[in-house]
């Protein structure tokens, strides 16, 4: 027994509190998804100049959007003069500029405030100082990533560093040339639970022999209970009747060229922390978005990404989505049955993870040091 | 005449306004003409050099009226009244404007002002 008064096999979790509290999860709010990258859109959900998102990041509403010169620009979706909400629309395309629906402020792609009623009679208004409040953005992986830290830390520590932590080295997820495939299929769940415990389920394997039937034929070694994620540059192997990442192990579409021989036959997963997990297989990419809508709600976004000529010839791709759909069904389920249990006055303190759970344990101290609770353990 | 601007300092497919009164504003199409109206939309005070130029016509950027650079005609409301056209002379690369004589069709309240600021 430790200090903790647990056996030694055991690390305990975060308290119950932490998955149900609002104030928590406006702290979380302020000091992860409104500090750190955050990715918000596919490169092509926004392929045209004009063409544009809003997404809520942290308790914001932010525009995203492609400027003339074919660069990503990320805005506050909030008119400068009198704060109304600049687009109410999830997605679409403008010919030229953004107008406020309430005085016709009007801004052109880059944020300039371009055109507004008696504008000319004020030549004091400085039309960048007037124009939207730009947010810092990024393309990589095909993804738009913004951040709306006045200071943002660095992409490529952050970001880019957790995929090199988990695989080893940057090449790697290189050879997916996840930029240049194209989206095959999209789904959106829509999931009551705490962000936290699904980015915990994505990172523990010790529930597929429970709830996974269909990954662990396809990955046997996940049985053991150790995820992929387990280990640094370790992919899980296929098993060996199995010919490709599909429901029923059938196989699978063309292989990426770029993958590597000892990338081939094996899935990989990474966490990008706070809000994305891609999985690697070698005919296609998985990219979640996880979008935390309230304290016990979370939106997640998953493309099944595949070569280009794959989607444009109408493959079946239906064996190869129902896999990790099922997956993906099958942990959020589990993830909303755990959601009611952390209010419960037995889950005051919370509960417990194994030996095979124990890096969620570095999760935590993570999550507790960007919200400033740090507590001695 | 009222000279405006060097022919070479307006690319084609932008506009310079002058600030007289009424403001007046000289567009260079992309087809290479040069043309001169109230730069007002006679809708609500916005300017028509900021808005978008495409053949002949220029779009209001508040609510997308659109004005014949030729006539001053306008395509469709909300702008229900036409913008007044200018002679425009260009003389050794040097663009004039020459003031039409006819009463500006502009909006209540620029209208409004510019007779407080007359007298």
């Amino acid at each position: 027994m430790t200090s903790t008064g647990l056996p030694d096999s055991l690390i305990a979790t975060l308290p119950g509190s932490s998955y149900t509290d609002p104030a928590v999860f406006a702290l979380e709010q302020e000091r992860i998804f409104e500090t750190m990258w955050f990715c918000v859109a596919r490169a092509s959900d926004i392929a045209k100049p004009g063409a544009f998102r809003t997404v809520d990041v942290g308790r914001e509403s932010i525009l995203v959007t492609r400027a003339r010169d074919g660069s990503v620009r990320a805005y506050f979706n909030v008119c400068r003069h009198r704060g109304a909400k600049l687009c109410t629309q999830e997605s679409g395309e403008v010919a030229r500029a953004f107008q406020c629906p309430y005085h016709a402020w009007t801004y052109d792609l880059t944020g300039k405030l371009i055109a507004a009623p008696n504008l000319t009679r004020m030549p004091d208004v400085g039309r960048t100082e007037f124009g939207l409040a730009s947010v810092a953005s990024r393309e990589w992986l095909g993804y738009v990533w913004v951040c709306l830290a006045e200071h943002p830390p660095s992409f490529e520590e952050d970001v880019v560093g957790d995929v090199v932590a988990r695989l080893g080295d940057a090449e790697a997820v290189e050879h997916y040339d996840i930029g240049g495939l194209s989206v095959g299929k999209r789904i959106v769940y829509d999931v009551r639970a705490n962000w936290k415990l699904i980015i915990e389920n994505f990172m523990e394997c010790y529930h597929c022999a429970t709830i996974h039937p269909e990954l662990t034929e396809v990955l046997p070694e996940f049985t053991d209970g150790l995820a992929a994620q387990y280990y640094v540059g370790h992919g899980a192997e296929f098993g060996a009747e199995i010919e490709g990442f599909t429901v029923d192990g059938s196989a699978g579409m063309d292989r990426i060229p770029g993958v590597a021989e000892d990338q081939d036959r094996r899935y990989y997963a990474i966490t990008v922390k706070p809000q994305v997990f891609i999985n690697l297989v070698p005919d296609h990419v998985i990219f979640h978005r996880v979008r935390p809508a309230a304290v016990d709600r979370t939106v997640v976004e998953c493309d099944w990404l595949y070569l280009p000529h794959v989607v444009d010839g109408g493959r079946d791709l239906s064996r190869s989505v129902e896999l990790f759909d099922r997956v993906n069904r099958q942990d959020f389920e589990a993830c909303e049955r755990t959601q009611p249990g952390m209010s419960s006055r037995m889950y005051a303190k919370g509960g417990v993870l194994v030996p095979s759970e124990h890096h969620i344990g570095a999760f935590h101290d993570w999550v507790r040091e960007r919200l400033g609770t740090r507590q001695p353990r | 005449m009222i000279p405006a601007c060097r022919l070479a300092d307006l690319p084609r497919g932008e506009a310079f306004r002058l600030d007289s009164d009424p403001p007046v504003s000289v567009f260079h199409t992309d087809a290479g003409e040069v043309f001169a109206i109230d730069d007002t939309c006679t809708h609500q005070d916005a300017s028509l050099a900021d808005g978008w130029l495409e053949d002949c016509w220029v779009e209001c950027p508040l609510h997308a009226s659109k004005f014949d650079l030729r006539t001053g005609a306008v395509d469709a409301p909300p702008a229900k009244r036409p913008v007044r056209t200018h002679e425009v002379v260009i003389e050794d690369g040097m663009i004039y404007v020459q003031l039409s004589t006819a009463a500006p069709n502009l909006p209540a309240c620029v209208a409004a002002r510019l007779a407080g600021a007359g007298g």
